[in-house]
């Protein structure tokens, strides 16, 4: 804690709990918009940050930390806890207080953590979130007697919908001055504490570690399941050898080093439970629950539920979206018409009306159709069923070799692929995780999306199929399936052969069934648009008017626009490479369009609209969609976009790896260039390959 | 002594041991999979199955539930 001249207090606090117990609500609830998103220092685990002002002056600094079941750090995601609570992350301080947030109708579960933070005696307050619940399903808490027991205040919240935030502020103001006294109160066999207050004397001899992080490292050194070797960097070998004694001592007195620990704990957890926590079961409620588990997780009906919810998802996306794509659309077009009327014609007129404006017009349209995946993927998450998923799909991802768990990063990924590759930090095996990291961009994220709507709006005629589906729709699911299953086939040879390695255990907590809170769909819903936004406003700004130049010089006094444009820098770089693009039906237009979204893949729709807006400059009432219909190869004197070209077009942006972001993140998560160099290839391989072959059996098909 | 994977669902059980690797046993503890630790089966698929420790739903391949060994509550 720091006092400054102005007397105010600076704290920094954070928050730790056990995944889905609503931690990331009570921070939002704490912190509102005042946020910020940033990166642990040499790690992509995404470090989230808010401050609040209490009334008292004093300014609380909070840290949203990932959520863990234990400081056995079994997962990158889980280190991180452990490096931020003892001080080892860097540019991140030792926490001045911690709160807890424990899922109130699984206290016995949670405990388990409390206790080990306890140990750590950190000033703590303890949120007893969603009480609402434990409430409704008969749970009572005795709430003094659970403080006494802990010797930390317990504040019973409502995150979702602001019930006791008051109270969690009130106690901040006060925070440092709450030492927590239920410290180390779970009881050892006798010769296994004799051995841990050995150890943890010599860590402070020898180590230099003080207390009360030395109980901490003895009992993680005396219960891991790592090879003590290991550690060699960590520990003086004095204390290592002592280590490998203790483990022989256990041994020949029948203890079970790793159960010992956590059975002890459980002991005092179970005490603790059965003098402050009355169940009576609601037996009817259970009851449903395990109908609904009984049938999203059966063998075939989970697989008809997962289909249909994926059908109904991409359908929606396609119907509702229409209506405020239209009116973004025509806003942009009427802006571009205004901005057309105040500047004079000319280059600066070109460069605004077509560069700028067509440009980012062109994707920012697209913002509907990804916040409606933003809400689907957001709300499969907060029901609760993104697990179930998870689970069902641990058979089919069982049969390539890969955990359940590999889907969650995969599902995220549909989102973007950034998030889902940062997802894959609660894998814990390191060979699958590189896996799930080199398939996770081959799942279509909403970058893609422009270029699929785009697409399928143009050369997919809107026909009825398969009852409540229409084309469209199908076309859009069997990009996302085609992207899947190439992903899974992958995993398969990545498992047989530069992978190798056996299929993990499946262990997976499935969260209850909860109805998702609105305030937070909406703040994650904002969040996303603001990014997207931010990403069209300056990388797809600043593409657009270098391809506006480009595509503008050097100028050709006379001749009609589509000469003009051949003969642009644009023209002739498209020209260069269109021998290598011509097996896949592609004419150097869209050679240009793929080259320049090497960077993010939703460039490819601005860097169409801003060549046919400079083509077709003279009639700007035309969309691009009728632009690209309307548009016919000069040499052949056939249509450059057939449904065939679209179908290629999208097959080649469902395998390429087509985004800087996504390398940047791979090359961070694997420290180093060789893995996302060998993404990038294989890759980009794949897409080729995958389109010359559609390119090819479509043509069969239509002689 | 059967293993989790042999019981119904529905069933009530105590865990008596676990045999499993050392990483997989830990992870195992301390989601509440402990001995002496009451575990309700909710559902058994042929492959998977859920059950519930410590009012918290789970969810194991036949592979792990295999290594849970249990026993009739008293």
């Amino acid at each position: 804690m720091v006092e400054t001249d102005t007397k105010i207090t600076l704290l920094n606090v954070a928050i730790v709990g056990n995944p889905n117990c609503g931690k990331t609500t009570l921070f939002n609830a704490l912190t509102g918009l005042r946020q910020k998103v940033g990166n642990y220092p040499g790690v992509t685990v995404e470090k989230k940050e808010g401050k609040i002002v209490l009334k008292n002056n004093t300014e609380v600094s909070l840290l949203d930390l990932p959520g863990t079941y234990s400081l056995s750090a079994n997962s990158p995601d889980e280190k991180i806890v452990v490096d931020v609570l003892l001080g080892k992350m860097p540019e991140t301080p030792i926490p001045d207080a911690i709160i807890c947030v424990v899922d109130a109708t699984n206290i016995e579960r949670n405990l388990y953590l409390i206790t080990q933070i306890l140990d750590l005696e950190f000033p703590m307050v303890v949120a007893l979130n969603m009480y609402d619940v434990a409430q409704l399903e008969g749970i009572s808490i005795d709430i003094p007697a659970l403080e006494k027991m802990l010797g930390v205040p317990c504040i019973p919240t409502v995150a979702s919908k602001g019930i006791g935030i008051t109270e969690l502020r009130n106690v901040l103001q006060s925070i440092s001055s709450y030492k927590p006294t239920g410290i180390r109160q779970w009881t050892l066999p006798q010769p296994v504490q004799e051995e841990y207050d050995e150890l943890v004397e010599l860590l402070k001899q020898n180590d230099k570690i003080r207390l009360p992080f030395a109980y901490y490292e003895a009992q993680h050194l005396l219960t891991t399941p790592k090879q003590l070797e290991t550690f060699k960097h960590s520990y003086s070998d004095e204390t290592l050898s002592h280590v490998k004694r203790d483990y022989e001592r256990l041994n020949a007195m029948g203890f079970n080093r790793q159960s010992v620990f956590v059975e002890s704990r459980y002991r005092w957890i179970r005490q603790i439970y059965k003098a402050t926590v009355t169940h009576n079961k609601v037996n009817h409620q259970i009851s449903i629950h395990d109908k609904i588990d009984s049938i999203v997780t059966h063998r075939i009906w989970g697989f008809v539920i997962f289909f249909f919810l994926m059908g109904l998802m991409f359908q929606t996306i396609f119907s509702w979206a229409h209506y405020p794509m239209e009116l973004i659309s025509s806003g942009i077009n009427a802006l571009g018409n205004l901005v057309g009327t105040i500047i004079p014609p000319g280059d600066l007129h070109d460069l605004i009306v077509n560069g700028a404006i067509g440009g980012v017009g062109a994707v920012v349209t697209f913002l509907p159709q990804i916040l409606l995946l933003f809400l689907f993927l957001g709300l499969l998450e907060d029901t609760g069923y993104m697990a179930r998923a998870a689970f069902i799909m641990d058979r089919v991802m069982g049969k390539v070799g890969l955990h359940g768990k590999s889907f969650i990063p995969l599902l995220s990924s549909f989102a973007c692929a950034i998030p889902g590759i940062m997802a894959t930090r609660t894998i814990e095996n390191p060979r699958d995780r590189l896996i799930t990291i080199l398939i996770a961009p081959l799942m279509s994220c909403s970058a893609r999306m422009p270029v699929y709507t785009l697409l399928i709006a143009s050369f997919i005629p809107n026909i009825a199929v398969l009852g409540f589906l229409n084309l469209p729709a199908l076309v859009l699911i069997s990009l996302y399936l085609l992207g899947l299953s190439t992903a899974l086939l992958m995993a398969l040879v990545f498992k047989k052969t530069l992978l190798k390695g056996t299929k993990p255990p499946f262990i997976l907590e499935m969260p209850p069934y909860r109805i998702p809170s609105l305030k937070t769909t909406l703040l994650r819903m904002w969040e996303r648009s603001v990014l997207f936004l931010k990403r069209a406003g300056t990388i797809i700004l600043g593409v657009s008017i270098i391809l506006w130049f480009l595509a503008t010089y050097p100028k050709l006094e006379s001749g009609t626009p589509s000469e003009k444009l051949a003969h642009s820098f644009v023209g002739r770089a498209g020209h260069l490479i269109e021998p290598i693009i011509q097996p896949l039906g592609f004419d150097w237009k869209i050679g240009i369009g793929i080259i320049s979204s090497l960077l993010q893949r939703e460039v490819f729709v601005s860097t169409l609209g801003t060549i046919y807006n400079i083509e077709n400059a003279d009639d700007s009432s035309v969309s691009l969609r009728e632009q690209l219909q309307r548009d016919i190869n000069p040499v052949t004197g056939l249509p450059t976009f057939t449904a065939l070209t679209a179908i290629c077009i999208m097959v080649y942006y469902v395998l390429a790896m087509q985004c800087m972001s996504t390398i940047a993140v791979v090359r961070r998560e694997t420290n180093g260039w060789k893995w996302p160099a060998f993404q990038f290839a294989y890759m980009t391989l794949l897409a080729y390959v995958g389109t010359f072959i559609t390119y090819n059996i479509g043509l069969w098909i239509t002689s | 002594m059967y293993t989790l994977a042999e019981i119904p669902a529905g069933a009530t059980v105590k865990i008596s041991r676990l045999e499993s690797h050392p990483e997989t046993c830990l992870r195992l503890r301390e989601l509440g999979f402990c001995e002496n630790a009451t575990i309700r089966c909710i559902t058994n698929e042929t492959s998977q199955m859920i059950c519930e420790v410590c009012n918290t739903r789970v969810g194991l391949n036949f592979s792990t539930a295999k290594s849970i060994i249990v026993s009739p509550l008293q």
